[in-house]
């Protein structure tokens, strides 16, 4: 049997905010994020690392944080959907969401919208292969995702995408 | 799902990595990505007391020049890493094709090179949930004493379902281990052990720490093919690597083929390097090296998929691949 574990100390920087919070170390970063620091814009899908649903940035890079121990991503920076839009202003690709409806239940949406965000980020004039390539991760049981596509296309219109 | 309230160490150093490895024994698991581990601790198939994540350990990251003109990678070069190299594009191409299929995007942002290579090997039987296995009695490999692959059997067919291996294999590739004892050096071929119980030639005290690649197989062209349910994200349920050396005349001067995801453990095709050298394309030739591949892949019902079905792939895939790198040079 495992022993008895307490929680530890961990310091992060979750949406630009230093924090120090106390965890159990296997806890689940989606988890934390949800439950301890009720940032529950986070969803949790599948819950084994296949869906995107809980995707959040460690360090500037996507990643699945159902997949997480906590205690992984001290000292690291996290950003989760709630970082995204400037205060009341949305970020292009969330705007681009609501008018393209590329929201259904919602569910994935977060996870769409840090893909999203996160590709153009790295990459500001996408190809159409490369937005495809971009959200592979993500999966949605709603929209056969040509909405969540022409979203991010429009997203990324005022710079145009690559033939 | 939850995880088992295990300790996590962190330590920054492979010595110190290694120290906890070697007190903890068989209590101690090695954490990195956490893309194969994570959702295998979820499952309960192994309940440690410790989660060694051995991510701090700096020198364990990154592709740099090695003696002799090798490239060592370290372990935990992210998969993303690989996939965006252009030294590894220019020089060892069959690895970028394998790592760019490798799960999805986010799982090669945290997946590193190290835990592909140590990837638990996975069954149909194996990789279910604990209500789910402990309904069936369990099988050989965890609580159980039957295989239901091969009942009867005392061996474990678990598939080795990594994508980086065959490409690695078809590399000529060395694995760097360290353990109590220092550094060691083996060729991948020799790190599989083609057992889905006992996969990899690893201690319970040694962490992989690099991987090289040879100067004299950097250029070779290659291209790795596989099939999954899901494009998108999925395990290989049959993949094919293969390099070539051609000359300007066409004539195959060195070959290798690998296949991976059909036996317990990725598994280089004998005859392929003996057929080809010398040779100049002829779909014949072709044809009777894919023969030879699916020889050597022994697929079993260790996933949704049927073993003729994966049988013909391997068939498939490893006549276009050699189609391809033979005609097209690099794809």
């Amino acid at each position: 049997m495992p022993d008895r574990v307490n929680k530890a100390e961990i310091t992060c920087t979750v949406n630009g905010e230093t924090l120090s919070l106390k965890a159990y170390p296997m806890a689940r970063l989606l988890d934390v994020l949800r439950q301890e620091l009720r940032l529950t814009g986070t969803k949790e899908g599948c819950g084994e690392g296949e869906c995107g649903a809980c995707s959040v940035w460690i360090d500037g890079e996507i990643a699945n944080s159902c997949l997480v121990p906590v205690l992984q991503v001290a000292g690291s920076e996290i950003k989760t959907i709630e970082g995204i839009a400037t205060g009341e202003q949305l970020h292009a690709v969330q705007e681009a969401f609501i008018s393209c409806g590329g929201a259904q239940c919602g569910i994935c949406t977060p996870g769409m919208v840090m893909a999203a965000v996160n590709l153009l980020e790295r990459t500001p004039h996408p190809s159409e292969t490369e937005i495809r390539m971009g959200l592979a991760g993500n999966l949605c049981r709603c929209t056969g995702y040509m909405k969540i596509f022409e979203a991010v296309v429009r997203a990324c219109q005022a710079t145009g995408v690559k033939a | 799902m939850t995880m088992p309230a295990s300790r996590v160490a962190r330590p920054s150093t492979i010595e110190e990595a290694v120290r906890l490895l070697a007190d903890n024994g068989p209590e101690a698991v090695i954490i990195a990505g956490g893309t194969d581990v994570v959702p295998n601790l979820q499952m309960k198939l192994f309940a440690p007391r410790v989660l060694v994540d051995i991510k701090p350990i700096r020198v364990l990251q990154g592709i740099t020049i090695a003696a002799a003109g090798a490239l060592r990678l370290g372990a935990l070069t992210t998969l993303t890493e690989i996939v965006g190299s252009p030294l590894l594009q220019a020089s060892y191409p069959v690895l970028v094709s394998a790592a760019a299929t490798i799960a999805g995007p986010l799982q090669r942002n945290m997946g590193t090179l190290g835990g592909n290579l140590c990837l638990e090997t996975r069954c149909l039987w194996y990789n279910q949930s604990h209500f789910w296995r402990k309904a069936l009695g369990g099988c050989l490999k965890k609580d159980g004493d039957v295989c239901h692959v091969a009942p009867g059997g005392k061996r474990c067919w678990a598939a080795w379902s990594g994508d980086s291996a065959p490409a690695l294999l078809t590399l000529d590739a060395e694995v760097e281990i360290t353990g109590p004892r220092g550094r060691r050096r083996l060729p991948l071929a020799q790190f599989y052990l083609n057992d889905g119980m006992n996969r990899i030639a690893l201690g319970r005290d040694e962490l992989v720490t690099s991987v090289y690649l040879p100067a004299r197989t950097a250029g070779r062209r290659g291209i790795y093919h596989k099939l999954r349910i899901r494009d998108s994200i999925d395990y290989p349920l049959a993949g094919v690597a293969v390099t070539l050396e051609v000359d300007r005349s066409g004539v195959c001067r060195e070959a290798r083929v690998a296949i991976t995801a059909v036996n317990p453990a990725p598994l280089l095709v004998k005859e392929a390097s003996e057929w080809l050298v010398g040779q100049r394309y002829s779909a014949e030739l072709v044809d009777r090296v894919a023969h030879a591949a699916i020889r050597t892949g022994k697929p079993l019902t260790t996933s949704a998929s049927t073993p003729v079905y994966r049988r013909e792939m391997v068939r498939l895939f490893a006549r276009r691949a050699l189609e391809e790198a033979w005609k097209n040079g690099n794809a």
